[in-house]
């Protein structure tokens, strides 16, 4: 599970738990000018993934880390697939981050009023 | 370095304007919008940004393509019960569910959605030289006769009380 907060002209992501140990990171700090659009998105936990470095990925079960897909660096932490939230990001290390969020609906929301 | 893009944004847009255009914001999952619209999930969220980035060019797409056309074929309209033909014939379906599902939440939709009823609002008032409170009444009312479906002709029969307008 993540936590999704603006901090003045930032986003920042938190990885709580555990989860900090699969994905390798505990947050994630990213200007909001960087940041494109947040949408809740169930479907891509059944999407391929690309592949895994570093990360930890047990289909079904969790899915945390670094993948590189098409080129794109795409990191993950989604436990459940049902709050999975789509972070499109821009000039970061990240293309996108997929991480799964209390209340989708509300994260998305807070992501994208900041942008407006 | 991302994959090219393999899909033409020009017909993607204009599919994810009937999409928005026939279901509520939330009723177009991310699912729906890959199976419909043939685009890879990654190049959806590399070219737009999110589904409300899609949304808003669809609807400004939609904006564009349906609504100037209509405030264009209004600007000739001869009389009120023409007008109203018009605009309740024509293809408004993304402005009409944006008005009522998106607008009282995002306010960026909002501002979009009032001035597309604003030209539609000037091009009648400019037609048949009438206030634009008037026109703007006009529109209302036939917004309304597409709301209920023009149930017993009640479309014509306003018409006929609108003629004298001119």
């Amino acid at each position: 599970m993540a936590l999704v907060r603006i901090d003045g002209e930032d986003l920042v992501v938190v990885m709580e738990g555990l989860d900090k140990l699969w994905a390798f990171k505990s947050s994630v700090t990213i200007p909001l000018a960087n940041v494109r659009g947040a949408t809740a998105d169930p479907g891509i936990a059944a999407d391929p993934k690309g592949i895994r470095a570093p990360g930890a990925h047990v289909p079904g079960v969790i899915t945390a880390g670094t993948f590189h897909q098409d080129g794109e660096k795409i990191f993950w932490d989604v436990r459940d697939a049902s709050k999975a939230v789509v972070i499109e990001l821009a000039d970061e290390r990240y293309s996108r981050m997929v991480v799964q969020v209390d209340d989708p609906r509300a994260t998305v929301a807070l992501v994208e009023n900041a942008l407006r | 370095m991302g994959r090219q893009r393999a899909f033409d944004e020009d017909e993607v847009v204009r599919a994810a304007v009937e999409l928005f255009g026939g279901r509520a914001f939330d009723g177009v999952s991310v699912d729906d919008l890959v199976t419909h619209l043939g685009v890879h999930r990654n190049s959806l969220y590399k070219t737009f940004g999110s589904k409300r980035g899609l949304y808003l060019v669809a609807l400004r797409r939609h904006l564009a393509d349906d609504v100037g056309p209509l405030a264009e074929a209004l600007a000739g309209a001869a009389d009120a019960a023409e007008a109203l033909r018009l605009v309740t014939s024509a293809d408004l379906g993304l402005l009409v569910l944006a008005a009522v599902d998106r607008a009282p939440a995002d306010e960026e939709v909002a501002a979009e959605v009032a001035a597309a009823f604003a030209v539609v609002d000037q091009a009648i008032a400019d037609a048949l030289g009438v206030p634009a409170e008037l026109a703007a009444a006009l529109t209302a009312a036939a917004l309304g006769v597409r709301l209920r479906g023009n149930p017993d002709g009640v479309g014509a029969a306003l018409a006929r009380r609108l003629d004298p307008l001119d």
